[in-house]
């Protein structure tokens, strides 16, 4: 085997980060780790750029946050000479890691942060300084925490444009290459808020784009709100939306699914109308019926079929976390699950057969994968 | 004049003893708790910043120990030492 040969999987749990590889025809999965034994891994970032670099979150409740870094393709990893951390009279403290993201420059990382901060590191994780055109932003203090925390989840990067993802603040959009942000959530519902379509405070779930579709966003919001009978009203449809002028407006694209409710949202790899989501009960943040599946839309939203070949049919009730669906970039390129469970499922042809690929592992929080 | 500081022992919790050369303890001197983490801010800083945040305060989930007293039960962080006491900071038992 070469090293163009593999598939690499990094999987981020509570109880630390793994590392899965496998040959092109994902076959059979070889796993290492943990790597940070016993504290939850809320991120992890493969960094294809030159020679790659694995990143982890190491999120410790009693010592503190680390960036953990492999330089061997996950065989072995060490802490960062530093993690994020608030200047000293901020007055915040960090509480979680929860997106590591290449920046615009080689061994320049963004970091998103609990509480909801943006950090960029030009050294690839040694030291980093606080991006405070979002940290410090006039709307920063009025954020609420979600039931995750108060979480900045998603980093996109889009030339000039950066798009943030934070629960619950909502969608932040930067067109000056991140210096200064803008809330921009024009078409988000917001369930939990008397006013249906607040400037901000919408608890978005996850954001994605894809590079031949410029312009094109999609997201999952936190929907579940179509039996509401309180103040403003019920308010359908506001889970699983669509923008097509790079953020500044938002649409709808939930109709045709079992629930608008979910966390991940991720495109195919080869076909920015290809979308695919996985449904879960607003209530139990669980599969529907007990029966999980992902859903595809191969027309940018318009509608849904279900893939669930090989996914269990019944009484099956984990989570699939925001970070936790991630697709390869092969010819026919497979999606990777991991759930809350501890089940790593891998679907290939783009989710057509699904295999469990490890059965046990930890809860897991997050998933990525790359070719190298 | 002030009294010399006494001399006391930081006793280093296991995993944090990468932190400061995988040694199990730490001589200080220091009239308080305070002052025993201000010393370890400025000589044993990669130590200090597993047993504190940004803002000082000693992270949530650590209890901070004065030989078998918790200091929450004392007079916290402006506990006051004695030569030869044993200060040790452990996690909070909590979770799974």
């Amino acid at each position: 085997m070469t090293v163009a040969d593999r598939v690499v999987l990094m999987i981020g749990t509570r109880k630390g980060a793994f590392v899965a590889e496998a040959a092109k025809s994902r076959g059979r999965f070889s796993l290492r780790g943990p790597f940070g034994p016993g504290v939850p891994v809320y991120s992890t970032l493969i960094d294809a750029r030159g020679t790659p670099r694995l990143y982890a979150s190491s999120c410790n409740p009693f010592f503190g946050m680390k960036v953990l870094r492999s330089t061997d393709m996950g065989k072995t990893f060490k802490e960062t000479k530093s993690a994020p951390a608030f200047p000293k009279d901020d007055g915040r403290a960090l509480v979680n890691i929860w997106a590591i993201e290449p920046g615009a420059r080689k061994n320049q990382l963004l970091c998103g942060v609990e509480p909801a901060s943006l950090f960029r590191s030009d050294d690839g994780g040694d030291s980093w300084q606080m991006v405070t055109g979002i940290s410090n932003h006039e709307h920063a203090r009025k954020w609420q925490p979600g039931a995750g925390g108060l979480c900045m989840h998603t980093i996109i990067r889009d030339g000039q444009r950066v798009h943030l993802g934070i629960s619950t603040g909502g969608h932040y959009l930067s067109e000056d290459g991140g210096e200064t942000f803008n809330a921009s959530n024009t078409g988000v519902g917001a369930g939990f808020n008397p006013d249906p379509y607040p400037e901000f405070g919408q608890c978005v779930h996850k954001i994605a784009r894809h590079d031949a579709a410029p312009g094109r966003l999609y997201m999952q919001n936190h929907g579940g709100w179509a039996e509401w009978t309180g103040p403003g009203g019920p308010r359908p449809d506001i889970g699983v939306l669509r923008s097509d002028d790079s953020g500044h407006t938002w649409r709808s694209i939930a109709k045709g699914l079992p629930s608008d409710f979910g966390f991940p949202i991720v495109v195919h790899p080869h076909d920015p109308d290809t979308v695919y989501v996985v449904p879960l009960e607003p209530a139990t943040r669980t599969c529907p019926g007990g029966a999980p599946a992902v859903w595809r839309s191969e027309n940018g939203g318009d509608s849904w079929s279900r893939l669930a070949r090989g996914l269990p049919k019944k009484e099956t009730y984990f989570t699939v976390l925001r970070d936790a669906m991630d697709i390869d970039d092969l010819k026919s390129p497979a999606l990777y699950f991991g759930t809350t469970t501890g089940q790593l499922w891998v679907g290939k042809d783009g989710g057509e057969k699904w295999e469990c690929a490890f059965e046990g592992l930890p809860p897991i929080h997050s998933v990525k994968v790359a070719v190298v | 004049m002030a009294a010399p500081a006494p001399s006391i022992t930081i006793h280093v919790f296991g995993q944090l003893r990468e932190y400061c050369r995988g040694v199990t303890e730490l001589p200080v001197s220091a009239h308080t708790v305070r002052a025993a983490l201000e010393q370890l801010e400025r000589d044993e800083p990669l130590l200090y910043r597993n047993l504190c945040d940004e803002t000082g305060k000693v992270r949530r989930h650590l209890n901070v120990f004065v030989n078998t007293e918790n200091v929450r039960d004392l007079a916290g962080v402006d506990t006051t030492l004695a030569a030869g006491d044993v200060v040790t900071f452990l996690p909070a038992v909590s979770g799974g």
